[in-house]
């Protein structure tokens, strides 16, 4: 590490560069524990699970044979694959649906600045406080067939037909624990939302309305544009939170009933740890990280170009 | 409309305007408010009102939402119950060793990204956010693997090692989106007076980042605290697992019951909501601008 070269990738500070801390060497051991991480738990384990999607693991002692492509072949070839993934997406687009539904309106509602609604923010944002395991054996309460309170408040209110075994019936559990899961997770989106919103200034709407401007022009030319940098983190990080989500949908069914709530990431626990098919369970993991990766692209190239296309 | 009312309108079109709307205005974002309040918080009040209620109550028809009598019979019945006394204790434990090792991880990371320029750092820095967007749930054979390897499977360190792997991108990016905030200078001006980097960090650095450590610490002990999927899948047997599989598989051979599990469910949800209740907005920025930057 020549000084000539060190200065190149210095700070432009000219005191800065002076000073002794300029060295790449005090960098390099300070981020040491975390590329030590990333080496052991991250590098390591992908290329090894990259090698299992391509092999057949023996367990116990995780002896590998190489069998090309015949895990995804059998993913492939497999008729419930189609069901998972359609079911998967389905669940993703809905509950990131649901949750920006919900989340920019109560971000509306309570970026109004009307007096005595802090109480109520702080009210609404409880259920994401909430561990999600917690949540999910609420809901599996309130659900309940017959003795849960949803049911139970239907048959108090003669609506006894509407009762139904919610999480038991193939029709209904997959809905019923998406809008357990909104309501877990909505509160981000507004949170976030409102501190989008927090930079926009007042006079902003008022300039706008004395223009003549309705509701839906404020909304469209000066609300959206105002938090669309925070709209576009909300959806990388709620779709990753869907792909993710594991919890939430075990608790509740387990992925029953018949497999109506079965998504990609309960297949892939279900394939690694209940059957015990590592390689199957790589193979499946190889393909939902693709996937993600392929809609974090979309997502990212379609900020870029909307952006260009914003600009002057 | 009054003559006075009129002329104000000549000289200011809007002002008349919105004070008849303002009211309106406010009524109907006061009840839309009142509706997101209720749609979050009378399942929490259900869950509450289970928790208070004797076994008979708990499936009175029509449902009664005030517990008469009021019991504590199901939180002593937690209190008494091994599995999860155990549970708590293997979360707590996992939960502050977590946070500890987070912040030393951030905090070093966070300094030697914010202050100094080396080959690879952009590179190591997209690494570090990578991970953090990569899905959880992709992970778990390739975490199984090498949790064998390392003979940390169903150990508390194990577990804690996971976890880090979650956190650390947080903490790193939260404390190093504070430091990139705090003028160079006074470091500069104690460097030239000869003081090491371990002391400059100790003295000087960390005693002015003191909201960037609570949030990195405060999102730490939560999620290791909530954590689920990773627990259930690298730890075997009631002595290893943590509370939120406890509670995730609470059942017996009566099946579940309901008002003791609502009870744990409160005593779990505690630390959590208050963590998060109190540090809402420094993680929702730091979370945001992590992202952001990426």
């Amino acid at each position: 590490m020549g000084a000539g070269q060190g200065q190149r990738f210095a700070v432009s500070r000219a005191r800065w560069r002076r000073a002794a801390l300029q060295q790449w060497g005090p960098g390099y051991v300070l981020v040491l524990p975390a590329m030590a991480l990333i080496a052991v738990m991250m590098i390591n384990p992908t290329l090894e699970t990259a090698w299992f999607s391509v092999s057949t693991v023996r367990l116990p002692t995780f002896e590998t044979t190489f069998v090309g492509l015949s895990n995804f072949v059998n993913i492939i070839a497999d008729p419930a694959t189609g069901r998972l993934l359609q079911r998967t997406v389905w669940w993703v687009v809905g509950t990131v649906v649901l949750r920006f539904i919900l989340g920019f309106l109560a971000a509306l509602v309570f970026n109004a600045k009307v007096r005595g609604t802090t109480w109520m923010r702080v009210l609404v944002v409880l259920p994401w406080t909430i561990p999600s395991v917690v949540a999910a054996n609420l809901w599996r309460w309130i659900l309940q067939s017959d003795t849960g309170i949803l049911d139970q408040t239907l048959r108090a209110w003669g609506l006894a037909g509407a009762a139904r075994n919610w999480l038991g019936d193939p029709g209904t559990a997959l809905p019923a624990v998406m809008v357990a899961y909104s309501w877990a997770g909505f509160p981000f989106i507004m949170l976030l939302i409102l501190a989008g919103l927090q930079g926009v200034p007042g006079e902003h709407y008022e300039a706008a309305e004395v223009d003549g401007a309705n509701w839906w022009h404020l909304f469209r030319y000066i609300t959206v544009p105002a938090v669309r940098g925070v709209l576009v983190i909300a959806l990388v990080l709620e779709t990753v939170s869907a792909i993710n989500s594991f919890d939430t949908l075990t608790v509740m069914t387990g992925g029953g009933p018949a497999n109506a709530t079965q998504t990609w990431s309960l297949a892939i626990y279900r394939a690694g740890f209940a059957d015990f098919n590592l390689g199957g369970a790589s193979a499946l993991s190889v393909l939902l990280f693709l996937g993600a990766l392929a809609l974090l692209t979309i997502y990212s190239a379609a900020n870029k170009g909307s952006q260009i296309k914003q600009a002057p | 409309m009054t003559q006075l009312e009129r002329g104000q309108t000549a000289t200011w079109p809007f002002v008349t305007r919105k004070q008849t709307s303002r009211v309106g205005q406010h009524v109907l974002v006061y009840a839309l408010g009142l509706l997101f309040v209720f749609f979050s918080i009378v399942p929490l009040i259900w869950g509450v009102s289970t928790a208070l209620k004797t076994m008979n109550d708990q499936y009175s028809f029509p449902p009664r939402w005030i517990p008469d009598p009021v019991t504590f019979e199901h939180f002593i019945s937690v209190l008494n119950n091994h599995t999860i006394i155990r549970g708590f204790f293997n979360t707590l434990i996992v939960s502050i060793s977590t946070t500890a090792i987070a912040l030393v991880v951030g905090v070093l990371g966070g300094y030697g990204f914010s202050r100094f320029r080396f080959p690879g750092r952009n590179t190591l820095l997209w690494s570090v956010l990578f991970t953090q967007l990569f899905p959880r749930v992709v992970v778990i054979v390739p975490f199984f693997i090498t949790l064998r390897n390392l003979h940390l499977m169903n150990t508390l360190p194990g577990l804690i090692l996971v976890y880090l792997m979650v956190v650390f991108p947080v903490s790193i990016w939260l404390v190093k989106g504070f430091f990139d905030r705090i003028p160079v200078e006074i470091e500069e001006a104690a460097v030239v007076d000869g003081c090491t980097i371990p002391r400059l960090l100790w003295r000087i650095v960390l005693p002015m980042s003191k909201p960037a450590l609570v949030a990195a610490a405060m999102y730490s002990f939560v999620l290791a605290w909530n954590e689920f999927l990773f627990a259930l899948v690298f730890t075997q047997g009631l002595e290893r697992r943590p509370l939120s599989v406890a509670l995730a598989f609470f059942i017996d051979e009566n099946g579940i019951r309901w008002g003791e599990l609502m009870a744990a469910s409160l005593l779990m949800s505690i630390p959590a909501v208050i963590v998060f209740t109190v540090s809402q907005r420094l993680l929702v920025r730091g979370l945001s601008e992590g992202a952001l930057r990426g």
